[in-house]
């Protein structure tokens, strides 16, 4: 305890005697932790999106016009696709009631058809967007199959969003995280550089290197942490109302959003755990190497 | 804590002997003078003696151990028994007196308590507990050699090892320096010791180490120097 007092104390030292380093450290280091925590949320949001979006793709398949149709035999072999999540099978009759419901008032010009044209059909959802087009494939092979109505083009483009916002997420993440532990890095080695001396003497009267070392460490973890917060709370202060003008605003991506006060609150905590992760790592391994070089004898 | 150095010789890169074959043996209690010119080896031989430096060939050991073979991580509890004054001082800069003194034992984890008392004696023994407060820039140089001893004694090592303790101090100082070091050694601590001053050396006569050139021409108990 004696011990831990006395390094607390040499922590706050070194606080004082590179106030303004440290000053910059903090806020580099919550500069890079907010943009990685909002890219994070971002990603999280869009990815709840396009799970949604994903989960609402139809593919409706319309067989060929043939009484004689074995359409059970047909629809077992649709369902056995690895690509299919779900499937309604839709007779000509209920099709027909459907689109009659659908029209309302105007569902009398159908009466101008005569026969019922609708054939048995099959409405097909999949797992995810990148079913969809071997699904097509698939249904188009099959000879009972007269044509499949799908939107491609939206399937495509969810698809290379998708494909778009996770790399992006992952450099971002990649980016903020090499860049804090730069500065941090950076930091703590000005730190032991200017203390460099100081460190030979102590080591020489006996001080031991985990005595010498943890202040060091503890200062990196201590700033990494404090930028960490100012993150949290900057992402805390930015993230609801961004959220509240969005639902205001584009009503129709009111279920897609991250909108739970305390996921936010976790994900802001696990934020700040990160970045004293961060920051003890870097210290460490930099206080480990410093002071390693300077106490080797000759 | 009796001092063993058996066939040692340290050569710095690329090719500087600094000392060549030495054998000696110092007991617990003597007081020794290691003499000879600038460059003759006496720093390399104490900073073998605290470990800053291993030997290229040859063991050096203290109190029985190899220092060659002591783990680092017990190098420090090792340095708490040995008391050091360099001849520039190495005090901590942005430490007053009282916290450079201090320092030593709360790396011990000694508690504050005691530090403070311990801390209190030894400044008060080296004379300078009006000055407690001061930074080492604001300390004359005798001053500052005076906070290293007291520095050296705060952690009551049983060796004590001054490299040149007197060479940038005046005569009246460096006397007094001096009767600080004679103390110490009554109290039965060991004193190895490195000077060329002549004066000092033959004021006292002391067991006399001299060294040329990194080679060991002279172990005389009782010896003289004539420079």
């Amino acid at each position: 305890m004696t011990t831990f007092k006395y390094i607390l104390r040499d922590m706050w030292r070194l606080l004082v005697h590179h106030w303004v380093l440290g000053l910059l450290t903090m806020i580099t280091a919550g500069v890079m932790l907010w943009i990685l925590g909002i890219t994070t949320l971002f990603s999280l949001n869009l990815e709840n999106l396009l799970s949604r979006l994903e989960s609402e793709l139809v593919v409706q398949a319309y067989l060929v016009k043939d009484n004689t149709l074995d359409v059970e035999g047909v629809a077992a072999r649709i369902q056995a696709l690895d690509y299919v999540y779900s499937m309604k099978v839709y007779s000509p009759s209920d099709s027909l009631a459907k689109l009659q419901e659908k029209m309302g008032s105007q569902s009398h010009a159908l009466d101008m058809l005569g026969d019922n044209p609708i054939p048995w059909n099959f409405e097909i959802h999949v797992h995810n967007a990148e079913d969809v087009t071997p699904l097509v494939e698939a249904l188009k092979a099959m000879p009972e199959v007269d044509d499949v109505v799908y939107a491609g083009l939206v399937v495509r483009r969810i698809s290379t969003l998708s494909r778009i916002s996770s790399r992006v997420a992952l450099i971002l993440f990649i980016l903020a995280v090499v860049i804090t532990a730069l500065v941090v890095y950076n930091t703590i080695h000005i730190s032991l550089y200017s203390r460099r001396e100081e460190i030979g003497i102590m080591y020489l009267v006996g001080a031991t290197r985990a005595y010498i070392a943890t202040p060091f460490v503890l200062e990196g973890t201590l700033l990494a942490f404090l930028g960490a917060l100012a993150a949290a709370g900057g992402i805390i202060g930015v993230y609801f109302p961004g959220i509240t003008m969005l639902r205001a605003n584009l009503p129709f991506l009111n279920h897609s959003l991250l909108t739970e006060k305390m996921v936010i609150i976790r994900f802001c905590a696990l934020l700040a755990g990160f970045g004293a992760t961060l920051g003890w790592v870097c210290s460490y391994v930099v206080v480990a190497r410093f002071i390693n070089a300077i106490t080797r004898p000759e | 804590m009796n001092i063993n150095f058996s066939g040692v010789s340290k050569i710095f890169e690329p090719d500087i002997a600094a000392l060549v074959d030495i054998n000696l043996n110092i007991e617990q209690g003597e007081f020794v003078y290691v003499i000879g010119q600038t460059g003759s080896g006496k720093s390399t031989l104490l900073r073998l003696i605290t470990r800053e430096i291993l030997p290229s060939k040859g063991t050096v050991a203290v109190g029985n151990v190899d220092l060659r073979r002591m783990r680092s991580a017990d190098v420090p509890y090792y340095r708490r028994d040995v008391g050091l004054v360099a001849q520039d001082f190495r005090l901590i800069p942005s430490l007053t007196v009282y916290e450079n003194i201090a320092f030593v034992m709360e790396a011990m984890s000694v508690p504050k308590r005691i530090v403070a008392e311990r801390a209190k004696d030894v400044i008060n023994q080296v004379g300078l507990w009006r000055r407690r407060a001061m930074r080492p820039a604001q300390l004359s140089g005798g001053e500052q050699q005076r906070v290293a001893i007291a520095r050296a004694l705060a952690g009551s090592p049983s060796l004590f090892i001054a490299d040149e303790p007197t060479g940038n101090l005046d005569f009246h100082t460096a006397a007094e320096v001096m009767k600080i070091l004679f103390a110490i050694n009554a109290a039965g601590v060991t004193v190895v010791m490195s000077t060329h001053n002549q004066s000092i050396v033959n004021s006292s006569r002391q067991r006399v180490i001299e060294l040329d050139s990194g080679r060991l021409v002279r172990d005389e108990k009782g010896g003289s120097y004539s420079g």
